[in-house]
């Protein structure tokens, strides 16, 4: 009779519950909606669809806001408008390598010191991510892209280095709290290896964690490429609104913000919409908030 | 021991009470401390005070290391030369300082013999005996110059007597033994000395009013060693009282000597040089300040903000972004009123230029040995000089003050051809594409152009306005290579060292004479010397070394721009631009704070015009 009972009980996944519970979430969809759009808009950069001109010389110095150059022109003529959508895809690049690698890095190590808590291993990659935490974040960055300053990826890999740790102790944590599970302790029962139990039974129930996270670190790597390009340690060659940002340091005084403008802006729409999409991502994957 | 047993013999209530004691012990000292402090500022109101500003602080205030302007401010007005410029006349005209009197010269040109002054001392240091400033002699400045040969004090000098004195070079090959004599470097006794050459060199006076020549004291070398240079010992208007990378602090010199100004000598012209007071000094010996500051703010933003906000710094050029708050008008440079009111400016041709070359080591653009290759890499050359658009640079980053002008010879220096064809500085995109294409150059053969820049936004988007006439070019973006810099010191090393294809610099004038900038193409010069474009053409050098021994003349002055045109035939070099200086200073200070060649020498004549004083409210430039 219970057999028969259970069959008729529509069984429903996390992941189909997460989708219902973030469709119905307004603030989440707009968020969406937007992020979709910035992602356009660096697809078509990326494809050379959009803002090929940002590296041309136009117009004259400074020029104001026009129907040709809606932003203005930059001091040497450049199309302000041209060079915000540009910034577009760098923000878009930057973040998603960061994001995608980090998260992965700090899941892979998280989870092999979450299995093996309390042995060496664990003591050790607390150790690690401990001495990577106490260096001042900034100080830590510019260290690696001075060293290797000849490489226009030596950003990405400073960011990486530092951001993996804040996943891997989320990892590690819930790692830990699986391990204890029955299903967990049938596989080794039966024998099965323990790297396989790890990234094949535990690793894919932390996935939810890990998208968040990976929304999180999106948007920190594309505050830290702008604050590193504003340094003049970040875009070897390209644009970016820390760029922009840094030009317009030279402009404000002679009253022309454009420059200052385009990059907040657009920088400001794309972290906010980001910031909100991560939120509603975060409370639709929550097993507590889901059931 | 023996405090741990009082604290236990000492009852609590009685420990607070001695706690409270000291506590109010120490305020009465720090207030009696701020009241002497106190004094002391009021002391300080009546010192006679100028505070200069610059963007960058020496890295070394010793003379043989005075490689630059920064370092030049500080030498020039602690250290003596033999000569020096006058204060106002232009063009720039030398006189004697620590020399007598001009020096006599062989019929020959071989043989200089310069009598120095007599009772002339260092300021009092512990590195003399008794501490007391000892008399300058002319072995001093024989030690001087042997410096830069002595590979121990680290000079950067050499360059400027390499090959020209008998003996000097040898001496150094020898090891630099300081008690070793040199047959061309001679003391004839306490107050003469006498220079031989190898073969004449006409510029070799202007060298001795360059810092790097300054006369130092051996004891206060070998006294302080390395440290020397933070410790200068000299003889000049000033001594240092301290020195940090934000602020250079000189006092006046108390033994001075006392050479009164004859204005008029100095180039003193009413009508240029009226509204800013100097006048005054006439009859006066100076230094005339008590105290000079020099400040180091390296934004321009920030040196403007203290420059107008009150008396924090009493001199600053002008922000690019702030110029059209400030000038009324361009051509000619005037202030707004408000500005007129309060301070007096300058507005000048730099001395010197900026210019960009190409690196002739590198056989993608330079020297080949394919004879065709190097053909067409010339025609390259001069593709890339004809789309270079210099108004537009000008326009961008020069607030289109700038003087453009064909070939080296700068505007200042007194060989300038004013009649020099302006076809290599005029822009003309269609000339270059045919060039291109007539020598079988397409997007996709054209090599990769590696350019350097600091890490600078002005930097970048010099290089991005760069990129973007190539492209208008037909050079394919990619092929424009930007390698970044973290200061100007590593990419100036990368020039030195040939690493790059293309050298983007600027070289101010050591001394009036075009000979300074010709000597940067001349093919011994090439890196690490200043011959950064390593240009070698057997013509140029032959022209160079004929006219290096001729004294000035209409015949070197043809021969000078005869070498200025192989320059352009060959496109070795896109140039040049020279920039206009606008300085302003505060209305009570009495000077004309002209920097170019002439340096920081004009600091001994600055004066600070007090309540009794005329107002000078006039303004002007040069």
């Amino acid at each position: 009779m219970n057999a028969v009972a259970t069959a008729v009980v529509r069984r429903e996944s996390l992941w189909s519950k997460a989708f219902y519970k973030f469709s119905r979430d307004r603030t989440g969809m707009i968020s969406l909606v937007f992020v979709l759009f910035y992602m356009l808009i660096a697809l078509g950069v990326t494809l050379g669809w959009l803002a090929s001109d940002w590296s041309d010389v136009q117009g004259g110095k400074w020029e104001g806001m026009s129907m040709t150059y809606w932003f203005g022109t930059n001091m040497i003529g450049q199309d302000i408008f041209s060079r915000a959508i540009y910034s577009t895809k760098t923000a878009f690049e930057v973040g998603l390598v960061v994001a995608l690698i980090a998260t992965a890095v700090g899941a892979v190590i998280g989870a092999i010191s979450g299995f093996f808590s309390g042995s060496w291993i664990d003591e050790v990659l607390l150790w690690l991510m401990g001495v990577l935490d106490s260096i001042p974040f900034y100080l830590f960055v510019a260290a690696i892209v001075f060293a290797m300053q000849e490489s226009p990826y030596a950003m990405h890999v400073a960011m990486i280095s530092t951001f993996w740790t804040g996943s891997s102790r989320l990892v590690r944590g819930e790692v830990i709290k699986l391990r204890g599970l029955e299903y967990v302790e049938a596989a080794h029962a039966i024998g099965v290896p323990e790297l396989t139990i790890i990234f094949r039974h535990i690793l894919p129930n932390t996935t939810h964690i890990l998208l968040v996270q990976a929304t999180i670190t999106f948007v920190a790597a594309i505050k830290s490429e702008v604050i590193l390009s504003f340094l003049g340690l970040g875009v070897k060659d390209g644009m970016s609104w820390g760029l922009m940002i840094a030009e317009s340091s030279q402009e404000v005084m002679a009253g022309f913000f454009n420059n200052f403008l385009a990059a907040s802006v657009l920088m400001f729409g794309l972290v906010m919409a980001f910031n909100m999409f991560s939120d509603a991502l975060q409370d639709a994957l929550d097993p507590r908030k889901v059931s | 021991m023996w405090l741990l047993s009082l604290r236990n013999q000492m009852p609590i209530k009685c420990l607070h009470t001695s706690l409270a004691l000291i506590t109010i012990a120490l305020l009465i000292s720090s207030c009696g401390d701020s009241q002497e402090q106190s004094s002391s500022d009021t002391e300080d109101t009546n010192l006679k005070v100028y505070r200069h500003a610059m963007d960058q602080a020496p890295t070394s205030l010793d003379p043989v290391q005075a490689a630059n302007v920064y370092a030049n401010f500080i030498v020039l007005n602690t250290f003596d030369t033999l000569f020096s410029y006058k204060y106002l006349a232009r063009p720039y005209e030398l006189k004697t300082n620590l020399a007598v009197e001009w020096p006599d010269i062989s019929a020959d040109g071989l043989t200089y013999t310069i009598r120095i002054k007599q009772g002339v001392h260092y300021v009092d240091d512990p590195a003399f005996a008794n501490g007391q400033g000892r008399e300058v002699v002319a072995d001093d400045f024989i030690y001087s110059i042997k410096r830069h040969f002595d590979p121990a004090s680290r000079p950067q000098g050499a360059w400027l007597w390499i090959g020209r004195i008998v003996g000097l070079d040898e001496w150094k090959q020898a090891g630099s033994d300081y008690s070793a004599e040199i047959p061309g470097l001679q003391a004839l006794d306490d107050y003469t000395i006498q220079i031989k050459l190898k073969k004449p060199y006409p510029q070799l006076l202007f060298t001795l009013a360059m810092g790097y020549s300054a006369l130092v004291p051996r004891e206060a070398v070998e006294h302080y060693g390395r440290e020397f240079a933070i410790h200068p010992v000299g003889t000049g208007p000033f001594r240092l009282i301290s020195y940090d990378t934000s602020q250079v602090i000189l006092e006046r010199n108390p033994n001075f000597r006392q050479e009164p100004v004859d204005i008029k000598f100095e180039g003193y012209d009413p009508e240029r040089h009226d509204y800013s007071g100097v006048a005054t000094i006439d009859g006066r010996s100076p230094p005339f300040v008590d105290r000079l500051e020099i400040n180091f703010i390296a934004e321009a933003s920030a040196r403007w903000s203290s420059f107008t906000k009150g008396d924090e710094v009493q001199y600053a050029s002008i922000p690019n972004e702030q110029v059209d708050q400030v000038l009324a008008s361009k051509r000619p440079v005037t202030l707004k009123p408000e500005f007129a009111e309060k301070f007096n400016f300058y507005a000048g041709t730099e001395a010197g230029f900026i210019f960009q070359a190409f690196n002739m080591d590198f056989p993608e653009f330079g020297y080949n040995e394919d004879p065709e290759r190097e053909r067409r890499n010339k025609a390259l050359r001069c593709a890339i000089n004809k789309a270079y658009a210099w108004e537009q640079r000008n326009e961008s980053f020069y607030i289109g003050l700038g003087k453009v002008f064909p070939g080296i010879i700068v505007p200042v220096a007194p060989e300038f051809d004013p009649d020099l064809s302006t076809e290599s500085i005029t822009r003309d995109l269609a000339g270059a594409k045919k060039l291109l294409a007539d020598n079988g150059w397409t997007a996709e053969n054209l090599p990769p152009l590696v350019y350097g820049a600091n890490s600078s936004v002005t930097a970048r988007l010099m290089f991005e306005q760069f990129r973007a006439w190539m492209k208008e070019l037909g050079y394919p973006t990619e092929k424009i290579i930007l390698k970044r810099f973290a200061t100007f010191g590593d990419i100036s090393k990368a020039w030195k060292e040939s690493r790059l294809p293309f050298v983007t610099k600027g070289w101010g004038l050591d001394f009036p004479d075009a000979e300074n900038t010709l000597q940067l193409f001349y093919g011994p010069n090439g890196s690490p010397g200043s011959n950064d474009a390593n240009y070698k053409n057997p013509e140029y050098d032959r022209l160079y070394e004929l006219a290096s021994t001729m004294l000035p003349s209409p015949e070197r002055t043809e021969i000078y721009h005869q070498m200025n045109q192989i320059l352009i035939d060959d496109c070795i070099s896109i140039t040049g631009l020279a920039r206009t200086r606008i300085y302003l200073w505060h209305k009570n200070v009495i000077a004309i704070p002209d920097r170019e060649i002439v340096g920081g020498f004009f600091m001994k004549y600055v004066d600070i015009a007090d309540a009794e004083q005329p107002d000078l409210t006039g303004s002007g430039s040069r």
